[in-house]
């Protein structure tokens, strides 16, 4: 009880801050992707992008439509997406958390926020999912061409009709995952830092 | 799992790198090099220099690569070209003027400060006295400038100034000036020549009238711009000093002497803005036996045809056509002569100066010298008619002959790369040849034009490739591919053409009176709406919006029974004028391979009698409009 209530030592303390403002500042802007989908096609070498923010959807998003529209796929629009009306909000929250625990010097509170955050992560994930599934499987009956229902990669490459597809995690995600990373990482300090100062001398 | 993901990252970073190869320029060390691998560009590499030729009679501008030698499109300027609808849309038929033909001779790219800047393409149409000008961002046709006034086949034509603040423009078959009934026999009385100044828009490229120049009525026949230390003045050569009417051949072939006449450009457009110059037909004229110090004749042996000016502007060539020299003048020289006072008489107002005064050196080229064009290395080429050669010869003592090559035959023109700005490539050089004769395979007596690509990098001239082309390029031009950066679709966001619609909502056919409007667009695979009713005698203006922002996806629209066809691309909105003449059902469709169902992309224009009770305002039916617009809402 006494270690959740407890301080942080100087440099855990400064890794919390660090990962407060990696979470912070970056998210309002569509800067950092969280996530791309390239698609290569034999007429479309140089490839078409699809660039996921945290607040938005951006690349070759009409073009996609226009191609994806032949087989029945639902068109593509930022405006689908609820998620990108709370995601920045969401992500900024996380970043005050770590930075009031840093402040305020509580364990506790880094820990709640960063048990907050891994769960928070876990359900973008599976919603990602859901949503690559959907636009994969609700085709419109009447398209043109008929294609059998498919899932985009959540991660990683795979072929669909005469596309190439390459699904990867942008630098968001990158930094996002270093921020989450620094929770464990200051644990795992302190405990060393603990062991040392208990071994007698 | 870990290994597949690392696999996955080290396939991203090379599919990355791939995608991100620029296309090789092709531009290596020539030497130990074979004359095909010379001119090989690998399959999906780009060749490193667009060609511009002028397509002659056609009317049109042909563009080639180089060094492949490879036919890559032709733009359509003075003449119709349907598959794009080229004077068929409303705006391109406007421009046209009501001609259907033009002869278009010298392609002559916009400079700045005496080099090439990739902005512009001007090209002369002889016969109707017009300038046309292609934008190379998009190269297309943007503005014909003519006919112009008084002046009578614009052959000296263009020629741009060395950062383009003018093309120029003289008659070759003077004409009563203002044109008017007269006694061909009264020819040196009533005719003469025009020396026209056309300005440039430093922005737009927009042409529009500087001074226009009463000259002698002799064949004023082709032109180049002063550079460097002539910046400033522009120098046109002619025959028939002789003023002949007829049998020219003979009667104008008489004089030992005609002329290069040598207009000093920053003066005339003074003298019209000090109101020197007289209006005739809404152009001002400047006569120069009223206004002194705009025009001088420097005399030149044997009916001349083409003038060029060296690279450091010091020397003006001109080739003796019916004299195996070329005439090599100082300008240092003539500005002394001119300064000094020293003329010989006047040829109806315009001082003459001294040959002598002016000459720097004679070069014997070989027969039929024509036209000259230039190196890095100080070296001048000149083409032959009657050797069917290129003669390389050097710009300065001693001016000898250095080497020659055959072509194939009786060239014309010539093409170096860059090859007329102040700082030459020293590449290659085209041969612009007037016959082919027994070159390719035959096509019946309608024999192609030959070209042949010439490498200027070795000690000697070596032939590399012999390429037909259709009728008939005469002066073209050479540029550095890099220089050009072609956008290849129109940005809807800055399209403010009248008639534009950017959503499938706004589709709609509106009627007043017989006038009929549709405001449509077209999408992979729709015409939106693809179901027009009108009635017997209605005009019918179509606008389509083609609404894709995706390379190379253009789309057609035909009308079948009509000649109206155009081409929409990326991004533009384009007007036709159709008219409904017969009861009845007429198809429309996408005459321009769209996609996987351009098949489909089709629809019906209903055509009811005369008086039927149409509506005055048709919509495309609501499903059409929400699977369209699904596609468009980002």
């Amino acid at each position: 009880m006494s270690y959740l209530t407890g301080k942080f030592p100087a440099a855990e303390r400064r890794m919390i801050i660090l990962a407060a403002l990696v979470l912070l500042p970056v998210f309002f802007l569509p800067v950092l992707p969280i996530w791309t989908m390239k698609l290569w096609a034999p007429q479309y070498r140089e490839g078409l992008e699809i660039v996921i923010y945290s607040n938005t959807i951006r690349g070759d998003l009409q073009n996609i439509n226009i191609l994806n529209h032949y087989v029945g796929m639902k068109a593509i629009t930022p405006q689908d997406f609820d998620e990108f009306n709370y995601l920045p909000q969401a992500l900024t929250l996380f970043g005050v958390l770590a930075l009031l625990a840093a402040l305020v010097n509580r364990r506790w509170l880094a820990i709640v926020g960063w048990l907050l955050f891994t769960a928070f992560a876990a359900l973008m994930f599976s919603d990602y999912a859901r949503w690559l599934h959907d636009y994969g499987h609700d085709l419109d009956p009447r398209a043109a061409l008929k294609l059998p229902s498919f899932t985009p990669p959540l991660i990683g490459y795979s072929r669909m009709a005469n596309f190439k597809v390459l699904s990867l995690p942008g630098t968001g995600t990158l930094l996002l995952t270093v921020a989450w990373l620094l929770g464990p990482v200051a644990a795992w300090m302190e405990w060393r830092d603990r062991r040392r100062a208990a071994r007698p001398s | 799992m870990k290994r597949g993901i690392i696999l996955i990252l080290v396939m991203a970073t090379a599919l990355g790198l791939y995608s991100q190869l620029p296309g090789c320029s092709g531009m290596g060390a020539a030497r130990g090099k074979s004359a095909a691998e010379r001119v090989y560009v690998k399959p999906g590499e780009h060749d490193a220099y667009y060609a511009f030729l002028s397509g002659g009679h056609s009317g049109q501008v042909y563009v080639y690569g180089m060094p492949s030698c490879r036919h890559i499109t032709t733009i359509p300027v003075f003449t119709p070209e349907p598959a794009v609808g080229y004077g068929i849309d409303e705006k391109s038929r406007e421009m046209l003027g009501g001609f259907s033909w033009g002869d278009a001779h010298h392609p002559g790219l916009s400079e700045t400060d005496g080099n090439y800047d990739g902005r512009w393409l001007f090209i002369n149409d002889m016969p109707n006295a017009r300038i046309a000008r292609i934008d190379l961002k998009d190269f297309k046709t943007h503005q014909i400038y003519g006919p112009i006034p008084n002046l009578s086949a614009a052959h000296a034509c263009p020629f741009p100034s060395p950062n383009t603040e003018y093309v120029f423009a003289a008659s070759r078959f003077s004409v009563p000036v203002p044109n008017r009934a007269a006694r061909v026999e009264d020819y040196a009385k009533e005719f003469r020549g025009i020396i026209a100044g056309i300005k440039v828009d430093p922005n737009s490229g927009e042409m529009s009238m500087g001074f226009e120049i009463l000259m002698p009525p002799f064949a004023w026949d082709l032109s180049d711009a002063g550079k460097g230390p002539s910046h400033g003045w522009s120098f046109f050569t002619c025959y028939n000093s002789e003023m002949a009417f007829d049998s020219l051949e003979v009667k104008a072939s008489q004089a030992e002497m005609d002329f290069i006449a040598a207009v000093d450009w920053r003066a005339a457009q003074k003298a019209v803005d000090e109101g020197k110059a007289k209006m005739i037909s809404g152009a001002p004229v400047l006569d120069p036996a009223t206004v002194k110090g705009i025009v001088y004749l420097i005399p030149v042996p044997k009916s001349p045809h083409g003038v060029d000016v060296n690279p450091t502007g010091e020397y003006i060539c001109a080739s003796g056509k019916l004299q195996a020299e070329v005439t090599v003048h100082s300008f240092a020289k003539m500005q002394e002569a001119i300064a000094a006072g020293k003329f010989d008489g006047e040829r109806m107002g315009v001082p003459v100066l001294k040959y002598e005064d002016c000459l720097e050196a004679k070069v014997p080229v070989g027969l039929g010298p024509l036209h000259t064009q230039f190196d890095d290395k100080g070296n001048a080429y000149t083409s032959l008619f009657l050797d069917s050669q290129i003669t390389k010869w050097k710009v300065g003592p001693p001016w000898e002959v250095i080497d020659k090559i055959d072509v194939y035959y009786s060239i014309g023109h010539l093409m170096a790369s860059e090859g007329d700005t102040r700082n030459p490539t020293g590449e290659y050089v085209v041969a612009l040849d007037k016959l082919s004769k027994d070159r390719y395979l035959s096509v019946g007596p309608t024999h192609p034009e030959a070209a042949q690509l010439i490498d200027l990098r070795g000690p000697k001239m070596e032939l590399l490739l012999d390429f037909p082309t259709y009728l008939e390029p005469h002066y073209a031009q050479m540029i550095r591919a890099e220089k050009l950066k072609p956008f290849t679709v129109y940005p809807l966001a800055e399209n403010k053409t009248p008639g534009m619609i950017a959503r499938a909502e706004d589709a709609r056919i509106e009627r007043k009176g017989t006038r009929v409007d549709v405001y449509g667009l077209v999408v992979r695979t729709h015409f939106v709406p693809d179901i027009v009713r009108v009635n017997v005698g209605d005009d019918v203006y179509f606008h389509w919006t083609n609404l894709e922002q995706d390379d190379d996806i253009a789309h057609g629209f035909g009308i079948c029974w009509s000649s109206k066809n155009m081409q929409i691309e990326p991004g533009e909105t384009k007007t036709i004028h159709w008219k409904a003449e017969r009861a009845g059902i007429n198809p429309f469709y996408c005459s321009n391979f769209c996609s996987a169902l351009h098949q489909e992309m089709q629809g019906f224009i209903e055509i009811r009698p005369q008086g039927s009770s149409t509506a005055s305002l048709q919509k495309p039916s609501p499903e059409k409009v929400a699977a369209v617009s699904a596609l468009l809402n980002e």
